[in-house]
């Protein structure tokens, strides 16, 4: 350990300063919401402030389509599509962005992408046709990949006993934007209008609106932003404290951890569910309970700012429970608060009253979005070396679980919205039913305890993604750093050593 | 003639009669239940937009441009009913710009329902007016126009009436037929009249609605996402000159 810490030292020109206290690997280990503190908080904050303004970006159509489609013609299959489309994009994307993440860093990932897709936004001035319409959508929806290069900047700058807060913080006050632009589109809009533009021109200046904040929270990223507590990627590379790591282990790695592929489907049954209501709430209100359009987009809004709250406290909550219990806390507390949540579901769909189809819609807004902040919990424990691809697989998954819902239950006339939304529920509740086969050896599953025997320490776990040439060089230093960090996933009762702990860490 | 209090009986019976027909005990007007018993006539402005495939008769041909072409509406009370008696609860004409059945296709927004509170066939209001069954004075303009002065057609009782109306800049691409409501004094719709046939297959209009594009906005766009792109670019290049001298 100490020839290690020397060699650091030689490499920084000076010892680091930390405004908040940090573990070995310079995580912060609190987690500290109204500073802006460099690098941690100040992550934080560049993280979900462009996030949300992606959402707002992705989602700004919807609150405006009663103008839209008649400026452009379109027809309700048309709207049907473009709202596919526009979630449809990110599966890839966010894959994808979870690779980038691993290879060039979040900052400079998320960044790209933001600046790359704003033009999308910018050009909705143009839109001449359904078909360029759906287009745009498409291209715009990429944009949403910026939550695995979210999750991953807060599970990079954040210890193992703050990170599912971090992440619930963030990935909720970004999904804000979803909720937030129902709000703000059409005030934007109204004001342009006002100011004595026709409707028909009014729509597309507001379109800039978004765009424009889209595009200064990007440069503000690469100006103010780092991708770890030491630096950013391409200086420690250069220095020689990170490793410039291959693409095609570090895609295999992620791909071939089980655990990844059960974490998308699940999550595919609470975000993505939360996309889908968030698509079909709105007229579901306004054709069964008759209200005005109005009044139907408040509570649709009202369902999306249930973020600010929802999905940080299931973040939270994963940590807390994380201290007593360890990973198997975790994954319980996410089964149940899933699982209840599409019991409420199934009710919602069967509720005749308004008032009380309201209250159901909150509290099932409260326990669906909880379980997304609880799944960002287990998510940065699954793999280290692959962190972003596992990340981006389960965000991706997400998305899946969206257009697939959206496809079953809620596209042309084979159910009703309200046998839909129970059928939906009844589908939560079996997606969720796979999370008892996850287990770690190190820390267990829900079902099992740790595995006894010799390769069953966090060690043994993170090294296991590194090959025995690549631990001669030395590259599964960080590895080892995490491995040591993330101990506290064994719960208080297990934290008597075990056995298999008198291991010391494998560097040659 | 009869004396003025046996009309004024008349028309008090016409009025409640119709008024029984046409709402039930919520004051829920059905569609179905409104005689059709107002003639109208739509053409457009430019003779090139009129066609005549057949002697007598003449449609649309063409589309007109919303914000730019106007159309003439004229419409009178049918001269098989007698006026003066069926239109006497006639108190106020609104006339609408309707969708064409073509273009509420797969848009449930623009649905007719028989229930006009509804209804949303007609979204667009042209014009009210008091309703008059004696002529106001008016002049053509172009001859094209099937609307004659007033007195020329020599004893009808019911003369055409007719505006024009340029198409509003917000009416959008879709086709159209023009239609009237007549209400009575309690603002309850008694009859209505339309340009079309019950089925609403002939003399449909098209209209091309604006863009709403404009070029600077086009240009003012493209420019941002230029800058987006570009500022990308820029901080790469930057990255890398800086990253050489390490």
């Amino acid at each position: 350990m100490e020839v290690e810490a020397t060699t650091v030292m030689e490499s920084n020109s000076q010892p680091q300063k930390f405004a908040l206290p940090v573990d070995s690997d310079h995580k912060a280990t609190q987690f500290w919401l109204f500073s802006i503190a460099k690098p941690h908080m100040r992550a934080f904050h560049l993280s979900w402030v462009s996030f949300f303004m992606c959402f707002v970006s992705t989602f700004a159509a919807p609150p405006l389509i009663p103008i839209i489609r008649d400026n452009l013609n379109l027809t309700s299959t048309d709207i049907g599509n473009a709202g596919i489309a526009s979630v449809s994009g990110a599966v890839f994307a966010r894959i994808a962005m979870g690779t980038a993440c691993d290879l060039f860093g979040p900052r400079l990932a998320s960044a790209s992408l933001i600046l790359v897709t704003a033009p999308a936004v910018f050009l909705f001035s143009m839109a001449s046709s359904p078909i360029s319409f759906l287009l745009l959508r498409f291209f715009v929806g990429f944009s949403l990949a910026t939550f695995v290069s979210t999750q991953f900047w807060m599970s990079s700058m954040f210890s193992a006993n703050v990170v599912g807060t971090a992440n619930g913080v963030a990935g909720g006050w970004g999904n804000l934007g979803g909720g937030a632009t129902q709000l703000i589109m059409p005030l934007v809009f109204g004001l342009i209008r006002d100011i004595g533009a026709t409707k028909f021109t009014a729509w597309r200046i507001a379109f800039q609106i978004p765009a424009l904040f889209q595009m200064l929270s990007a440069v503000a990223i690469l100006l103010f932003g780092q991708d770890m507590p030491d630096g950013n990627y391409h200086r420690l590379e250069k220095s020689g404290d990170k490793p410039k790591d291959k693409f095609t282990s570090v895609f295999w790695h992620g791909i071939t951890n089980y655990r990844g592929w059960i974490l998308a489907l699940t999550y595919g049954y609470c975000f993505g569910v939360e996309l889908t209501v968030d698509n079909i709430i709105a007229e579901y209100f306004y054709d069964r309970f008759n209200l005005k359009l109005h009044t139907a987009g408040i509570i649709a809004a009202t369902f999306g700012l249930a973020n600010i709250v929802s999905r940080p406290a299931g973040g939270i909550v994963s940590d807390l429970v994380s201290k007593r219990f360890g990973m198997r806390g975790r994954l319980w507390t996410l089964f149940v608060v899933q699982t209840i949540g599409g019991v409420l579901c199934v009710i919602l769909g069967q509720i005749g009253s308004l008032s009380g189809s309201i209250a159901v819609m909150i509290l099932f807004s409260l326990f669906c979005q909880g379980a997304c902040g609880l799944t960002f919990g287990v998510v940065p424990f699954v793999s280290r070396r692959s962190l972003g691809v596992i990340s981006g697989m389960t965000g991706g998954g997400g998305n899946v679980g969206a257009v697939l819902t959206q496809l079953i239950f809620f596209k042309g006339s084979k159910y009703s919205k309200e046998t839909g939304i129970t059928l939906m529920g009844v589908m939560i509740i079996c997606c969720t039913l796979p999370m008892t086969l996850i287990h770690f050896p190190q820390w267990g599953g829900m079902f099992l305890g740790p595995s006894s025997g010799k390769a069953a320490t966090e060690e043994d776990y993170y090294m296991s993604e590194w090959s025995t040439t690549e631990k001669e060089k030395g590259y599964h230093h960080a590895s080892v750093k995490f491995a040591e960090n993330s101990r506290s996933e064994r719960g208080k009762a297990a934290s008597i050593t075990r056995p298999s702990d008198e291991i010391s860490p494998t560097h040659v | 003639m009869a004396s003025r209090s046996e009309i004024v009986l008349a028309s008090l019976l016409l009025f409640l009669s119709c008024l029984a027909e046409t709402s039930d005990a919520n004051g829920v007007v059905l569609f179905s239940s409104l005689p059709n018993t107002l003639e109208m006539i739509v053409s457009p402005h430019k003779p090139e937009q009129v066609m005549k495939p057949a002697e007598g008769s003449w449609t649309f041909g063409g589309t007109l441009k919303a914000g730019e072409d106007k159309l003439s509406i004229s419409w009178r009370l049918n001269q098989s009913f007698s006026a003066g008696t069926t239109d006497s609860g006639y108190k106020t004409i609104k006339v609408k710009l309707c969708y064409a059945p073509v273009s509420q296709v797969d848009r449930g927004w623009r649905k007719t329902v028989d229930n006009l509170a509804k209804d949303k066939t007609c979204q667009f209001k042209i014009e009210t007016r008091p309703y008059k069954h004696v002529c106001d004075s008016f002049y053509t303009q172009c001859t094209h126009r099937l609307v004659l002065p007033c007195g020329l057609e020599g004893g009808s009782a019911s003369k055409w009436k007719y505006i024009d109306w340029t198409i509003k800049r917000d009416v959008p691409s879709a086709s159209y037929f023009v239609r009237a409501y007549a209400y009575d004094g309690a603002g309850v719709a008694v009859a209505y009249g339309q340009s079309t046939g019950p089925k609403k297959n002939y003399n449909i209009f098209e209209v091309q609605g604006i863009t709403g594009r404009h070029k600077t906005l086009d240009v003012v766009s493209i420019c941002f996402s230029a800058f987006s792109v570009l500022s990308l670019v820029g901080f790469f290049v930057v990255e890398k000159t800086r990253a050489k001298p390490t």
